[in-house]
Protein backbone atom coordinates (compact mmCIF):
# COMPACT_ATOMS: atom_id res chain seq x y z
CA UNK A 1 0.00 0.00 0.00
CA UNK A 2 2.71 2.58 1.10
CA UNK A 3 4.29 1.72 -2.28
CA UNK A 4 1.32 3.09 -4.16
CA UNK A 5 1.78 5.52 -6.47
CA UNK A 6 -1.20 7.17 -4.98
CA UNK A 7 -0.04 7.44 -1.11
CA UNK A 8 1.73 9.88 -1.38
CA UNK A 9 -0.48 12.60 -2.81
CA UNK A 10 -3.08 11.41 -0.13
CA UNK A 11 -0.80 12.03 2.33
CA UNK A 12 0.01 15.81 0.62
CA UNK A 13 -3.97 16.43 1.08
CA UNK A 14 -4.22 16.17 4.95
CA UNK A 15 -5.57 18.85 6.22
CA UNK A 16 -2.62 19.60 8.57
CA UNK A 17 -1.45 23.53 8.75
CA UNK A 18 2.43 23.39 8.21
CA UNK A 19 3.94 26.07 7.16
CA UNK A 20 6.75 24.16 4.75
CA UNK A 21 3.11 22.91 2.99
CA UNK A 22 2.74 26.32 1.76
CA UNK A 23 1.90 26.81 -1.64
CA UNK A 24 2.88 30.21 -3.55
CA UNK A 25 -0.12 31.59 -5.09
CA UNK A 26 0.18 34.77 -7.04
CA UNK A 27 -2.87 36.79 -5.00
CA UNK A 28 -1.96 34.79 -1.57
CA UNK A 29 1.31 36.24 -2.06
CA UNK A 30 0.93 39.47 -2.60
CA UNK A 31 -1.76 39.04 0.41
CA UNK A 32 1.39 37.43 2.35
CA UNK A 33 3.43 40.52 1.76
CA UNK A 34 1.08 42.95 2.65
CA UNK A 35 0.84 41.25 5.48
CA UNK A 36 4.22 41.38 6.35
CA UNK A 37 4.81 45.24 5.41
CA UNK A 38 1.71 45.83 7.73
CA UNK A 39 3.74 44.05 10.22
CA UNK A 40 6.76 45.96 9.86
CA UNK A 41 4.90 49.71 9.97
CA UNK A 42 4.04 50.93 13.75
CA UNK A 43 0.76 49.60 14.04
CA UNK A 44 -1.17 48.16 16.62
CA UNK A 45 -3.61 45.57 15.49
CA UNK A 46 -3.65 43.86 12.39
CA UNK A 47 -6.77 42.04 11.47
CA UNK A 48 -6.41 38.83 8.68
CA UNK A 49 -9.86 37.93 8.03
CA UNK A 50 -12.05 35.63 5.97
CA UNK A 51 -14.22 32.52 5.19
CA UNK A 52 -13.79 29.48 6.61
CA UNK A 53 -11.31 27.68 4.53
CA UNK A 54 -9.29 30.53 2.96
CA UNK A 55 -6.00 30.09 4.17
CA UNK A 56 -6.28 32.43 7.01
CA UNK A 57 -4.16 29.86 9.90
CA UNK A 58 -1.84 28.50 7.19
CA UNK A 59 -0.77 32.32 6.26
CA UNK A 60 -0.65 33.26 10.36
CA UNK A 61 1.86 29.92 10.72
CA UNK A 62 4.12 31.27 7.63
CA UNK A 63 4.04 34.59 8.94
CA UNK A 64 5.18 33.15 12.55
CA UNK A 65 7.47 30.97 10.64
CA UNK A 66 9.17 33.82 8.80
CA UNK A 67 9.07 36.37 11.28
CA UNK A 68 10.46 34.26 13.82
CA UNK A 69 13.71 34.34 12.93
CA UNK A 70 14.46 38.01 13.21
CA UNK A 71 12.21 39.25 15.78
CA UNK A 72 9.83 37.90 19.14
CA UNK A 73 6.60 36.37 17.59
CA UNK A 74 4.73 34.50 19.89
CA UNK A 75 1.53 32.50 18.40
CA UNK A 76 -1.34 31.20 19.88
CA UNK A 77 -3.02 28.83 17.16
CA UNK A 78 -5.94 27.56 20.20
CA UNK A 79 -7.55 30.33 21.74
CA UNK A 80 -7.13 30.64 25.79
CA UNK A 81 -10.15 31.45 26.56
CA UNK A 82 -8.97 32.47 30.55
CA UNK A 83 -8.02 35.95 30.59
CA UNK A 84 -5.85 35.00 33.92
CA UNK A 85 -3.95 32.35 31.93
CA UNK A 86 -4.04 34.14 28.82
CA UNK A 87 -1.89 37.09 29.94
CA UNK A 88 0.29 34.80 32.12
CA UNK A 89 0.92 32.59 28.70
CA UNK A 90 1.68 35.84 27.27
CA UNK A 91 4.29 37.14 30.28
CA UNK A 92 5.78 33.85 30.43
CA UNK A 93 6.46 33.40 26.75
CA UNK A 94 7.02 37.59 25.36
CA UNK A 95 8.69 38.85 28.85
CA UNK A 96 10.20 35.18 29.61
CA UNK A 97 8.14 35.86 33.31
CA UNK A 98 6.49 33.06 34.91
CA UNK A 99 4.40 35.10 37.71
CA UNK A 100 3.55 33.31 41.08
CA UNK A 101 0.63 35.70 41.58
CA UNK A 102 -2.47 36.07 39.85
CA UNK A 103 -1.83 37.77 36.48
CA UNK A 104 -3.63 41.28 35.94
CA UNK A 105 -3.78 43.82 33.06
CA UNK A 106 -2.02 46.20 35.41
CA UNK A 107 0.37 43.90 36.34
CA UNK A 108 1.23 42.91 32.51
CA UNK A 109 1.55 46.53 31.52
CA UNK A 110 3.93 47.06 34.24
CA UNK A 111 6.22 43.90 33.28
CA UNK A 112 6.12 45.43 29.67
CA UNK A 113 7.22 49.04 31.02
CA UNK A 114 9.66 47.49 33.01
CA UNK A 115 11.26 45.58 30.19
CA UNK A 116 10.92 48.45 27.61
CA UNK A 117 11.49 45.99 24.78
CA UNK A 118 13.44 47.80 21.91
CA UNK A 119 11.14 46.18 19.43
CA UNK A 120 7.53 45.57 20.07
CA UNK A 121 6.70 41.53 20.08
CA UNK A 122 4.28 40.77 17.78
CA UNK A 123 1.64 37.82 18.94
CA UNK A 124 -0.42 36.36 16.43
CA UNK A 125 -3.76 34.90 17.51
CA UNK A 126 -5.94 32.57 15.37
CA UNK A 127 -9.70 31.83 15.51
CA UNK A 128 -9.70 35.40 17.68
CA UNK A 129 -13.64 35.01 16.95
CA UNK A 130 -13.43 32.76 19.64
CA UNK A 131 -11.86 35.14 22.71
CA UNK A 132 -14.74 36.52 25.06
CA UNK A 133 -15.39 40.07 25.01
CA UNK A 134 -13.67 41.03 27.98
CA UNK A 135 -10.87 39.32 27.03
CA UNK A 136 -10.58 41.57 23.63
CA UNK A 137 -10.86 44.71 25.50
CA UNK A 138 -7.84 43.54 27.35
CA UNK A 139 -5.91 42.88 24.28
CA UNK A 140 -7.26 45.98 22.90
CA UNK A 141 -5.73 47.99 26.26
CA UNK A 142 -2.31 45.76 25.72
CA UNK A 143 -2.04 47.04 21.79
CA UNK A 144 -3.25 50.85 22.74
CA UNK A 145 0.15 50.34 25.63
CA UNK A 146 2.66 49.57 22.27
CA UNK A 147 3.01 46.26 24.93
CA UNK A 148 2.26 44.09 22.37
CA UNK A 149 1.58 44.26 18.45
CA UNK A 150 -1.52 41.70 17.37
CA UNK A 151 -1.88 39.43 14.74
CA UNK A 152 -5.66 38.19 14.66
CA UNK A 153 -7.61 36.02 12.49
CA UNK A 154 -11.42 36.00 11.77
CA UNK A 155 -13.85 33.96 10.49
CA UNK A 156 -16.18 36.03 8.33
CA UNK A 157 -19.39 34.89 8.53
CA UNK A 158 -22.63 36.85 9.22
CA UNK A 159 -22.63 36.31 12.48
CA UNK A 160 -19.05 37.04 12.94
CA UNK A 161 -18.96 39.77 10.98
CA UNK A 162 -21.23 41.63 13.90
CA UNK A 163 -18.28 40.84 16.46
CA UNK A 164 -15.76 41.89 14.62
CA UNK A 165 -17.76 45.30 13.65
CA UNK A 166 -18.27 45.85 17.94
CA UNK A 167 -14.69 44.92 18.96
CA UNK A 168 -12.27 45.12 16.50
CA UNK A 169 -13.51 47.88 13.51
CA UNK A 170 -12.06 50.61 15.21
CA UNK A 171 -9.31 49.54 16.55
CA UNK A 172 -7.87 47.89 13.56
CA UNK A 173 -5.21 49.95 11.73
CA UNK A 174 -5.35 47.22 8.55
CA UNK A 175 -7.19 44.69 7.74
CA UNK A 176 -6.19 41.79 5.11
CA UNK A 177 -9.29 40.23 3.56
CA UNK A 178 -8.61 36.31 2.14
CA UNK A 179 -10.87 35.18 -0.34
CA UNK A 180 -11.77 31.42 -1.95
CA UNK A 181 -9.47 30.24 -5.11
CA UNK A 182 -10.49 30.54 -8.68
CA UNK A 183 -10.47 27.98 -10.72
CA UNK A 184 -6.84 28.91 -12.15
CA UNK A 185 -5.34 29.64 -8.71
CA UNK A 186 -7.21 26.32 -7.44
CA UNK A 187 -5.27 24.23 -10.31
CA UNK A 188 -1.96 25.90 -9.68
CA UNK A 189 -2.47 25.46 -5.78
CA UNK A 190 -3.29 21.52 -6.60
CA UNK A 191 -0.18 21.34 -9.12
CA UNK A 192 2.46 23.16 -7.27
CA UNK A 193 1.56 21.01 -4.10
CA UNK A 194 1.75 17.80 -6.40
CA UNK A 195 5.16 19.22 -8.15
CA UNK A 196 6.63 19.91 -5.06
CA UNK A 197 6.71 16.51 -3.79
CA UNK A 198 7.27 15.29 -7.10
CA UNK A 199 4.47 13.55 -7.77
CA UNK A 200 4.98 14.86 -11.41
CA UNK A 201 2.96 11.53 -12.27
CA UNK A 202 -0.49 12.36 -10.72
CA UNK A 203 0.31 16.14 -11.11
CA UNK A 204 -0.19 15.35 -15.00
CA UNK A 205 -3.29 13.53 -14.63
CA UNK A 206 -5.07 16.64 -13.28
CA UNK A 207 -6.62 17.85 -16.56
CA UNK A 208 -9.05 21.31 -17.16
CA UNK A 209 -11.85 19.28 -16.87
CA UNK A 210 -11.06 17.70 -13.30
CA UNK A 211 -9.91 20.99 -11.96
CA UNK A 212 -13.08 22.94 -13.09
CA UNK A 213 -15.22 19.72 -11.21
CA UNK A 214 -13.50 19.89 -8.38
CA UNK A 215 -13.36 23.48 -8.23
CA UNK A 216 -17.21 23.75 -8.66
CA UNK A 217 -17.21 21.24 -5.66
CA UNK A 218 -15.44 23.38 -3.02
CA UNK A 219 -15.97 26.17 -4.26
CA UNK A 220 -12.73 27.35 -4.36
CA UNK A 221 -12.34 26.38 -0.34
CA UNK A 222 -8.70 25.33 0.21
CA UNK A 223 -9.81 23.27 3.19
CA UNK A 224 -12.52 21.34 1.43
CA UNK A 225 -10.15 20.47 -1.43
CA UNK A 226 -7.29 19.20 0.67
CA UNK A 227 -10.49 17.04 2.02
CA UNK A 228 -11.84 15.77 -1.38
CA UNK A 229 -8.28 15.33 -2.78
CA UNK A 230 -7.29 13.32 0.40
CA UNK A 231 -10.35 10.92 -0.08
CA UNK A 232 -10.05 10.76 -3.68
CA UNK A 233 -6.11 9.43 -4.04
CA UNK A 234 -7.68 7.20 -0.57
CA UNK A 235 -9.97 5.51 -3.75
CA UNK A 236 -7.28 5.53 -6.08
CA UNK A 237 -4.97 3.36 -3.61
CA UNK A 238 -7.98 1.29 -3.12
CA UNK A 239 -8.96 0.47 -6.71
CA UNK A 240 -4.67 0.82 -7.79
CA UNK A 241 -5.07 -2.28 -4.82
CA UNK A 242 -7.88 -4.03 -5.46
CA UNK A 243 -9.02 -3.57 -9.18
CA UNK A 244 -5.68 -1.67 -10.97
CA UNK A 245 -7.18 -1.93 -14.71
CA UNK A 246 -9.99 0.29 -13.60
CA UNK A 247 -7.07 3.04 -13.26
CA UNK A 248 -6.53 5.84 -16.19
CA UNK A 249 -3.43 7.35 -16.31
CA UNK A 250 -3.90 10.45 -18.28
CA UNK A 251 -6.57 11.76 -16.34
CA UNK A 252 -8.72 11.45 -12.97
CA UNK A 253 -12.07 10.10 -13.11
CA UNK A 254 -15.20 12.48 -13.23
CA UNK A 255 -17.12 9.39 -11.53
CA UNK A 256 -14.43 9.08 -8.80
CA UNK A 257 -14.09 12.28 -8.12
CA UNK A 258 -18.16 13.21 -7.24
CA UNK A 259 -17.68 9.86 -5.41
CA UNK A 260 -15.07 11.14 -2.93
CA UNK A 261 -17.04 14.11 -2.84
CA UNK A 262 -19.66 11.84 -1.45
CA UNK A 263 -17.65 10.77 1.12
CA UNK A 264 -16.64 13.83 2.07
CA UNK A 265 -20.32 15.07 2.18
CA UNK A 266 -19.89 18.03 -0.63
CA UNK A 267 -22.28 16.06 -2.20
CA UNK A 268 -25.44 15.26 -0.64
CA UNK A 269 -26.53 11.59 -2.21
CA UNK B 1 12.27 13.42 16.13
CA UNK B 2 9.18 13.06 18.67
CA UNK B 3 7.49 15.48 16.03
CA UNK B 4 7.74 13.16 13.23
CA UNK B 5 6.66 10.28 15.34
CA UNK B 6 3.28 11.96 16.17
CA UNK B 7 2.74 12.74 12.87
CA UNK B 8 3.12 9.03 11.78
CA UNK B 9 0.83 8.25 14.79
CA UNK B 10 -1.69 11.04 13.40
CA UNK B 11 -1.50 9.99 9.35
CA UNK B 12 -2.33 6.37 10.71
CA UNK B 13 -5.28 7.25 12.88
CA UNK B 14 -6.79 9.28 10.02
CA UNK B 15 -6.50 6.47 7.92
CA UNK B 16 -8.10 4.21 9.98
CA UNK B 17 -10.54 6.37 10.53
CA UNK B 18 -10.90 6.69 6.83
CA UNK B 19 -12.90 3.49 6.22
CA UNK B 20 -13.57 3.25 2.51
CA UNK B 21 -16.59 1.21 1.45
CA UNK B 22 -16.76 0.77 -2.30
CA UNK B 23 -19.35 -0.45 -3.00
CA UNK B 24 -21.77 1.33 -0.83
CA UNK B 25 -19.82 4.83 -2.40
CA UNK B 26 -20.65 3.57 -5.80
CA UNK B 27 -24.40 2.59 -4.93
CA UNK B 28 -24.60 6.03 -3.22
CA UNK B 29 -22.96 7.92 -6.79
CA UNK B 30 -25.16 6.37 -9.26
CA UNK B 31 -28.28 7.06 -7.01
CA UNK B 32 -26.66 10.49 -7.21
CA UNK B 33 -26.36 10.69 -10.79
CA UNK B 34 -30.28 9.44 -11.39
CA UNK B 35 -31.09 12.34 -8.84
CA UNK B 36 -29.55 14.75 -11.10
CA UNK B 37 -30.83 13.70 -14.40
CA UNK B 38 -34.17 12.99 -13.73
CA UNK B 39 -35.15 16.54 -13.87
CA UNK B 40 -33.52 17.12 -17.31
CA UNK B 41 -34.65 13.36 -18.72
CA UNK B 42 -38.33 14.67 -17.41
CA UNK B 43 -37.91 18.50 -19.11
CA UNK B 44 -37.02 16.42 -22.48
CA UNK B 45 -39.77 14.31 -22.29
CA UNK B 46 -42.35 16.68 -21.69
CA UNK B 47 -40.79 18.99 -23.82
CA UNK B 48 -40.90 16.21 -26.48
CA UNK B 49 -44.45 15.73 -25.88
CA UNK B 50 -45.85 18.65 -25.95
CA UNK B 51 -44.12 19.24 -29.39
CA UNK B 52 -45.70 16.03 -30.21
CA UNK B 53 -49.14 17.11 -29.19
CA UNK B 54 -49.01 20.70 -30.60
CA UNK B 55 -48.11 19.28 -33.89
CA UNK B 56 -50.99 16.60 -33.78
CA UNK B 57 -53.60 19.48 -32.61
CA UNK B 58 -52.29 21.77 -35.33
CA UNK B 59 -53.12 19.29 -38.38
CA UNK B 60 -56.51 18.33 -36.85
CA UNK B 61 -57.52 22.21 -37.03
CA UNK B 62 -56.08 22.64 -40.07
CA UNK B 63 -59.00 23.34 -42.52
CA UNK B 64 -58.95 20.65 -45.54
CA UNK B 65 -59.31 23.16 -48.33
CA UNK B 66 -57.74 20.50 -51.42
CA UNK B 67 -58.22 16.66 -51.87
CA UNK B 68 -56.73 14.58 -49.97
CA UNK B 69 -54.02 12.66 -52.67
CA UNK B 70 -56.30 9.10 -51.13
CA UNK B 71 -59.26 11.36 -53.35
CA UNK B 72 -57.45 11.99 -56.05
CA UNK B 73 -56.66 8.26 -55.99
CA UNK B 74 -59.86 6.88 -56.28
CA UNK B 75 -60.92 9.81 -58.37
CA UNK B 76 -58.70 7.72 -61.16
CA UNK B 77 -60.13 4.65 -60.39
CA UNK B 78 -63.42 5.95 -60.91
CA UNK B 79 -62.20 7.38 -64.30
CA UNK B 80 -60.63 4.21 -65.01
CA UNK B 81 -63.13 1.86 -64.69
CA UNK B 82 -66.65 1.65 -63.56
CA UNK B 83 -65.57 -1.47 -61.59
CA UNK B 84 -63.64 0.72 -59.04
CA UNK B 85 -66.30 2.92 -58.24
CA UNK B 86 -67.93 0.10 -56.29
CA UNK B 87 -64.63 -0.80 -54.69
CA UNK B 88 -64.71 0.86 -50.64
CA UNK B 89 -62.80 3.80 -50.18
CA UNK B 90 -59.94 3.13 -47.73
CA UNK B 91 -58.34 4.35 -44.82
CA UNK B 92 -59.07 7.94 -43.76
CA UNK B 93 -62.17 9.15 -45.57
CA UNK B 94 -64.27 10.19 -42.92
CA UNK B 95 -67.66 10.29 -45.49
CA UNK B 96 -68.10 8.31 -48.46
CA UNK B 97 -70.84 7.55 -50.65
CA UNK B 98 -71.34 3.66 -50.26
CA UNK B 99 -71.63 2.47 -53.62
CA UNK B 100 -72.82 -0.87 -53.41
CA UNK B 101 -75.95 0.03 -55.09
CA UNK B 102 -73.76 1.28 -58.47
CA UNK B 103 -72.44 -2.24 -58.45
CA UNK B 104 -75.83 -3.70 -58.54
CA UNK B 105 -76.74 -1.91 -61.34
CA UNK B 106 -73.02 -1.58 -63.12
CA UNK B 107 -75.06 -2.71 -66.04
CA UNK B 108 -77.43 -0.58 -66.69
CA UNK B 109 -75.16 2.54 -65.70
CA UNK B 110 -73.59 1.77 -69.06
CA UNK B 111 -77.15 2.32 -70.37
CA UNK B 112 -77.14 5.72 -68.21
CA UNK B 113 -74.17 7.26 -68.84
CA UNK B 114 -72.83 7.77 -72.29
CA UNK B 115 -73.53 10.54 -73.33
CA UNK B 116 -72.06 12.15 -77.03
CA UNK B 117 -69.47 14.50 -74.62
CA UNK B 118 -69.08 11.85 -72.32
CA UNK B 119 -65.55 11.13 -74.05
CA UNK B 120 -64.31 13.55 -71.46
CA UNK B 121 -64.74 10.71 -69.06
CA UNK B 122 -61.87 8.74 -70.26
CA UNK B 123 -59.55 11.83 -70.06
CA UNK B 124 -59.99 11.97 -66.20
CA UNK B 125 -57.31 9.89 -64.97
CA UNK B 126 -55.35 12.71 -66.27
CA UNK B 127 -56.27 14.75 -63.21
CA UNK B 128 -53.26 16.11 -61.73
CA UNK B 129 -53.06 16.74 -58.03
CA UNK B 130 -52.67 20.41 -57.27
CA UNK B 131 -51.49 22.40 -54.75
CA UNK B 132 -54.36 24.10 -52.68
CA UNK B 133 -53.16 27.69 -53.94
CA UNK B 134 -53.91 26.66 -57.46
CA UNK B 135 -57.37 26.26 -57.07
CA UNK B 136 -59.79 28.50 -57.84
CA UNK B 137 -61.93 30.23 -55.71
CA UNK B 138 -65.20 28.20 -54.64
CA UNK B 139 -68.53 28.47 -56.52
CA UNK B 140 -70.25 31.07 -54.90
CA UNK B 141 -73.67 31.46 -56.34
CA UNK B 142 -72.23 35.30 -57.22
CA UNK B 143 -69.63 33.26 -58.94
CA UNK B 144 -72.02 31.27 -60.80
CA UNK B 145 -72.37 34.31 -62.91
CA UNK B 146 -68.92 35.51 -63.16
CA UNK B 147 -67.63 31.86 -64.25
CA UNK B 148 -69.75 31.17 -67.34
CA UNK B 149 -68.23 32.56 -69.93
CA UNK B 150 -70.21 35.23 -71.78
CA UNK B 151 -73.20 34.01 -73.31
CA UNK B 152 -73.73 35.50 -76.35
CA UNK B 153 -76.31 38.01 -76.29
CA UNK B 154 -80.16 36.87 -76.90
CA UNK B 155 -80.78 37.87 -79.95
CA UNK B 156 -84.29 39.94 -79.58
CA UNK B 157 -85.81 39.32 -83.01
CA UNK B 158 -89.26 41.42 -83.21
CA UNK B 159 -92.32 40.49 -85.32
CA UNK B 160 -94.11 43.19 -86.78
CA UNK B 161 -96.85 40.90 -88.08
CA UNK B 162 -98.08 39.60 -84.90
CA UNK B 163 -96.23 41.24 -82.30
CA UNK B 164 -94.79 38.98 -80.53
CA UNK B 165 -91.03 38.94 -79.48
CA UNK B 166 -88.60 35.25 -79.98
CA UNK B 167 -86.02 34.81 -77.91
CA UNK B 168 -83.20 32.57 -79.64
CA UNK B 169 -80.90 31.43 -77.09
CA UNK B 170 -77.98 30.21 -78.00
CA UNK B 171 -76.44 26.96 -76.01
CA UNK B 172 -72.56 27.34 -76.97
CA UNK B 173 -71.40 23.73 -75.84
CA UNK B 174 -67.94 25.02 -75.95
CA UNK B 175 -68.20 26.90 -72.74
CA UNK B 176 -69.27 24.05 -70.59
CA UNK B 177 -66.99 21.98 -72.13
CA UNK B 178 -64.16 24.68 -70.88
CA UNK B 179 -65.31 23.98 -67.67
CA UNK B 180 -65.28 19.97 -67.98
CA UNK B 181 -61.75 20.76 -69.05
CA UNK B 182 -60.63 22.52 -65.94
CA UNK B 183 -62.35 20.17 -63.78
CA UNK B 184 -60.33 17.33 -65.51
CA UNK B 185 -57.42 19.66 -64.66
CA UNK B 186 -58.28 20.96 -60.87
CA UNK B 187 -60.31 18.32 -59.69
CA UNK B 188 -61.79 21.20 -58.01
CA UNK B 189 -64.89 19.95 -56.05
CA UNK B 190 -66.86 23.12 -56.53
CA UNK B 191 -66.01 23.60 -60.42
CA UNK B 192 -67.29 20.05 -60.94
CA UNK B 193 -70.72 20.74 -58.27
CA UNK B 194 -71.06 23.85 -61.09
CA UNK B 195 -71.05 21.47 -64.28
CA UNK B 196 -73.12 19.06 -62.27
CA UNK B 197 -75.70 21.62 -61.26
CA UNK B 198 -75.46 23.16 -64.82
CA UNK B 199 -76.37 19.81 -66.48
CA UNK B 200 -78.90 19.07 -64.14
CA UNK B 201 -80.62 22.65 -64.58
CA UNK B 202 -80.41 22.03 -68.40
CA UNK B 203 -82.15 18.26 -67.79
CA UNK B 204 -78.71 16.27 -68.94
CA UNK B 205 -79.42 14.02 -65.88
CA UNK B 206 -76.73 11.48 -67.11
CA UNK B 207 -73.96 14.39 -66.74
CA UNK B 208 -75.87 15.75 -63.54
CA UNK B 209 -75.32 12.33 -62.19
CA UNK B 210 -71.73 12.09 -63.19
CA UNK B 211 -70.23 14.98 -62.45
CA UNK B 212 -72.17 14.80 -59.06
CA UNK B 213 -70.81 11.16 -58.22
CA UNK B 214 -67.11 13.06 -59.42
CA UNK B 215 -67.80 15.88 -57.21
CA UNK B 216 -68.40 13.38 -53.86
CA UNK B 217 -65.44 11.51 -54.91
CA UNK B 218 -63.43 14.69 -54.06
CA UNK B 219 -65.39 16.27 -51.75
CA UNK B 220 -67.57 13.39 -49.59
CA UNK B 221 -69.07 17.01 -47.59
CA UNK B 222 -71.26 18.90 -50.21
CA UNK B 223 -74.80 18.80 -49.31
CA UNK B 224 -75.79 20.05 -52.96
CA UNK B 225 -73.65 17.64 -54.78
CA UNK B 226 -75.56 14.38 -52.95
CA UNK B 227 -79.13 16.11 -53.60
CA UNK B 228 -77.98 16.60 -56.94
CA UNK B 229 -76.64 13.47 -57.08
CA UNK B 230 -80.24 11.74 -55.64
CA UNK B 231 -82.22 13.88 -57.92
CA UNK B 232 -80.30 12.87 -61.32
CA UNK B 233 -80.56 8.85 -60.15
CA UNK B 234 -84.58 9.60 -60.08
CA UNK B 235 -84.60 11.70 -62.98
CA UNK B 236 -83.27 8.62 -64.66
CA UNK B 237 -85.92 6.90 -62.83
CA UNK B 238 -83.69 4.90 -60.52
CA UNK B 239 -85.53 5.72 -57.72
CA UNK B 240 -84.46 2.93 -55.30
CA UNK B 241 -80.93 4.13 -55.80
CA UNK B 242 -81.89 7.31 -55.19
CA UNK B 243 -83.02 6.39 -52.13
CA UNK B 244 -80.49 4.27 -51.07
CA UNK B 245 -77.93 6.74 -51.81
CA UNK B 246 -79.99 9.27 -49.78
CA UNK B 247 -80.59 7.15 -46.52
CA UNK B 248 -76.98 6.32 -46.49
CA UNK B 249 -76.13 10.46 -46.74
CA UNK B 250 -78.26 10.97 -43.95
CA UNK B 251 -76.93 8.51 -41.85
CA UNK B 252 -73.87 10.06 -42.65
CA UNK B 253 -74.74 13.82 -42.21
CA UNK B 254 -78.02 14.04 -40.85
CA UNK B 255 -78.92 16.59 -43.46
CA UNK B 256 -82.75 17.93 -43.07
CA UNK B 257 -82.76 18.76 -47.00
CA UNK B 258 -81.91 15.28 -47.50
CA UNK B 259 -84.52 14.22 -45.47
CA UNK B 260 -86.75 16.26 -47.06
CA UNK B 261 -86.03 15.15 -50.59
CA UNK B 262 -86.09 11.65 -49.50
CA UNK B 263 -89.74 11.94 -47.90
CA UNK B 264 -90.31 13.93 -51.61
CA UNK B 265 -89.70 11.00 -53.44
CA UNK B 266 -91.51 8.14 -51.28
CA UNK B 267 -94.25 10.39 -51.69
CA UNK B 268 -94.00 10.73 -55.08
CA UNK B 269 -94.09 14.79 -55.13
CA UNK B 270 -90.77 14.83 -56.71
CA UNK B 271 -90.13 12.47 -59.84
Amino acid sequence: MDNSLFSKPRDLFLDIVNPKDYVQIDSVSHMYQSLKNSVQKPLKMILLYGRPGTGKSMLLHKLHHDLSKHQKVFMISTPIVDEDDFLRVLAQNIFGHAPREVMTLNRFLELSDALSLPIIPIVLLDEAQLYSASLMEKIRLISDARAIKFVITLHKTDKEDVIAKEHFQTRIWESIELQNASHDELKVYIQKKLLKFNCFDVANMFNDKNIKLISTLTKGNYRETNKLLYSLFSLYCWFEENNPNTIHYNALKHKWIEMAAIHTGLIRA
Amino acid sequence: MRSNINGLKWLQFTQDLFVLDIHNLERRWLKYKIKTFLPVFTTIILVTLLIMGTVMLWSKSKPNTTPSPLLTTNTKKIAQSRKTVSTPVENNMILEPSMDFIHSISEPAHVITPPPESGQMKNINTTQKIASSQLPPPVAKTLYVLELPPLPKAQIQSSTNNKTMTINRNESTLDITELEQRFKETSNANLGLFIARYYYEHSNYSESYNYALKTNAVNSHIEESWIIFAKSLTKLGKTDQAKKTLQFYISQSGSETAKGLLDNIEKGNFK
